[in-house]
């Protein structure tokens, strides 16, 4: 799986590969506009990240080329300006997604894992850890074939855990990527426990070869 | 105390008037009695050469005129120590038999000697009460020629300073109009006066580099926003990276998650700054009418799940739809703002009551917080008992929304232990 990660700010640049690659990632770069246009016009990959303000031309210009060539790359921007406009304009054009700055790596991954596998032609739909099975369209998931209901905050939290299995997923994380809202988190971490309290409930009647493990009080981990 | 400046100038016109008119008339009055005092004592002197000479060719006139009668002169042997060549003149009244009062009289004391060169003492009187009552009614023509002038001029200076400062007034009026942030709100008033055109160009030009620094901080506060998030993006990556290896020891991996707590505090801050210079930055131009019973409802069933968790009881009433012409995204962060809050800052076990009409939305809650201050609830930054959790924009959001739609208003009251925030149609 290639991405290319169109960013000029290098530090955060690096901090975006340096995790992609721990996902196991093929990573390429472009810093400016130009070199981002020649590398989205000659290679194709299975996902770009789009920075809009670039040096040298914004980054809505290299999506509108790429619309008037036909060429087909699934693309992610990344703004700071997390305004309405900028989102509309973007999806317009024809980015799969649209996510503002800052956001946690593992809302970046999610949203990557998800554009691969929209685009992905034969790819695999599922979302397979153990004997666990997850379908992110039809919103089920099922142990050993045999479907567990998960109301929906719970199917969204568990989706995150089985896109990163064994990884420390933060409650803070949780809360946004989950509830979309960061002010008025005391409530949401007392929400988030309860949801994860009932998924590991629903998980152990249905005989899962996993548990959701507290990690120091900081976040969770689907062992 | 303060007087419109009709009446400030009036108190030295009328002054001024006064002393200028008192001088002029006591001059005038002067010149005008040595004038006719000179007639009637030209008169006198005339008179006294005709009796001298007839008392020449006719001496028994000085014989048969010892007293004042119907001639108006007396001749009197005159005295040694009398300087009989001097004229002299003075004022005595006496008796008029036909006013049956004493009048003023002119008298001249003169003196001459007859043809067998005896002295006599000569004394001519002419009545001056037709000359006094000309002078006493010139000093009344005098007064009411300075109140007709005073009068005049006062009510001349009434309506023409009425006239010269309406546009004065106009200015007044427009500048109290004036709403800052709204550089259309003044409107220059045409005027022909040349103080008030400059008047006009000075205020316009006030407002506009006012206006100017105002849209300036706004800028600088939506810019500062904006640069924060690519560094707050940055460090927050890189925490997330150290967490990411797990390879750190717990009291460690616990500073770290603290760390980005905080940091998210901090997103979370920034992007409620950046939506409320978005908000005043007129970014959100579009409108349509919006239902606001469907944005509630569309809310209340995205907040459904923690609405459970809380264990909240939520009753809603529409007893009309509220429809407005707003913007559909503000709407939505306006009414989301508004469930949170009643969510956030219920009591245990509390209930949400909203009630819709066609004018009016209200939205309370159950509370034991007693009632708050409704002059600093919309306040940015304004907090009650230093809550954590909150960053204290929630609220000043949507009073920043609600001014950019002033036909919708916001009211807070506090009533049977709830809460309650009303958003009304004005009329």
């Amino acid at each position: 799986m290639k991405i290319l990660i169109i960013e000029d700010e290098v530090p955060l640049l690096q901090t975006i590969e340096e995790f992609l690659k721990s996902e196991n990632y093929l990573i390429e770069s472009a810093m400016d506009y130009h070199s981002a246009l020649d590398k989205v016009m000659n290679y194709q990959y299975d996902c770009i990240l789009l920075d809009i303000m670039l040096p040298g031309g914004s980054g809505l210009d290299i999506l509108k080329k790429l619309k008037s060539e036909h060429k087909k790359q699934p693309v992610i921007i990344l703004s700071a300006k997390d305004s309405v406009e900028d989102k509309v304009l973007g999806l317009e054009i024809g980015a799969d997604d649209y996510l503002a700055k800052p956001f946690h790596l593992a809302e970046l991954l999610a949203r990557v894992k998800s554009i691969i596998r929209r685009n992905a032609q034969d790819g695999e739909q599922f979302i397979k850890y153990k004997n666990v099975t997850l379908n992110p369209d039809s919103r089920q998931v099922s142990v050993d074939g045999n479907n567990i209901s998960l109301n929906r905050k719970e199917f969204d939290l568990f989706y995150y855990f089985m896109l990163r299995p064994n990884k420390l997923m933060e409650k803070t994380t949780l809360v946004e990527s989950v509830w979309g809202d960061n002010s008025d988190q005391a409530d949401n971490l007392d929400f988030i426990y309860s949801q994860i309290k009932n998924i590991r409930k629903k998980l152990k009647e249905a005989k899962a070869d996993m548990d959701i493990q507290a990690v120091y009080g900081v976040g969770y981990k689907l062992i | 105390m303060a007087v419109s400046i009709k009446y400030y100038t009036n108190r030295f016109l009328a002054i001024t008037i006064l002393i200028i008119m008192a001088v002029w008339a006591s001059l005038f009055y002067a010149f005008l009695m040595d004038e006719v005092y000179d007639n009637i004592d030209d008169g006198l002197k005339n008179q006294k050469l005709e009796i001298i000479r007839e008392a020449y060719n006719n001496p028994e006139i000085i014989e048969s005129n010892k007293d004042y009668g119907f001639n108006n002169f007396k001749i009197l042997p005159s005295k040694p120590q009398e300087d009989i060549d001097k004229n002299h003149f003075s004022r005595e009244l006496m008796y008029m038999p036909y006013d049956d009062e004493d009048e003023p009289y002119r008298i001249l004391k003169t003196g001459f000697y007859s043809k067998d060169r005896v002295a006599y003492t000569l004394l001519i009187r002419t009545s001056t009460v037709e000359e006094d009552d000309y002078l006493i009614n010139l000093a009344i023509a005098l007064v009411v020629l300075y109140l007709v002038i005073v009068l005049s001029i006062l009510t001349i200076n009434y309506f023409g300073m009425s006239r010269g400062w309406k546009p004065f007034q106009l200015i007044l009026q427009n500048l109290s109009n004036y709403r800052f942030g709204h550089t259309k709100s003044f409107e220059p008033i045409p005027t022909k006066v040349k103080e008030f055109q400059e008047l006009n160009q000075q205020i316009n030009k006030m407002i506009n580099s006012n206006e100017a620094v105002f849209q300036e901080q706004k800028r600088f506060l939506e810019n500062a926003s904006h640069e924060l998030q690519t560094p707050l993006a940055i460090t927050i990556g890189k925490l997330d990276l150290v967490l990411q290896e797990g390879n750190l020891p717990e009291d460690q991996t616990i500073k770290i998650a603290e760390a980005k707590q905080s940091l998210h505090r901090m997103v979370a801050l920034n992007k409620s700054l950046l939506m409320l210079s978005r908000i005043e930055n007129n970014q959100y131009t579009h409108t349509e009418p919006v239902s606001f019973n469907e944005i509630i409802l569309q809310k209340l069933a995205e907040l459904e799940d923690i609405v459970q968790f809380k264990e909240i009881d939520v009753k809603v009433v529409q007893n009309g739809i509220y429809l407005s012409q707003f913007n559909a995204e503000l709407a939505q962060i306006l009414i989301s703002n508004l469930l949170r809050n009643a969510i956030k800052y219920n009591k245990e076990n509390g209930s949400i009551h909203i009630e819709i009409s066609e004018n009016e939305i209200d939205i309370s809650n159950g509370s034991h917080a007693g009632a708050l201050n409704p002059e600093y609830i919309f306040q940015r930054f304004h907090k009650e008992n230093q809550d954590s959790q909150s960053n204290g924009l929630g609220l000043s959001i949507v009073q920043t929304i609600l001014e950019k739609f002033p036909n919708n208003i916001i009211q807070y009251e506090y009533r049977n232990n709830e809460q309650h925030f009303k958003i009304k149609k004005l009329k």
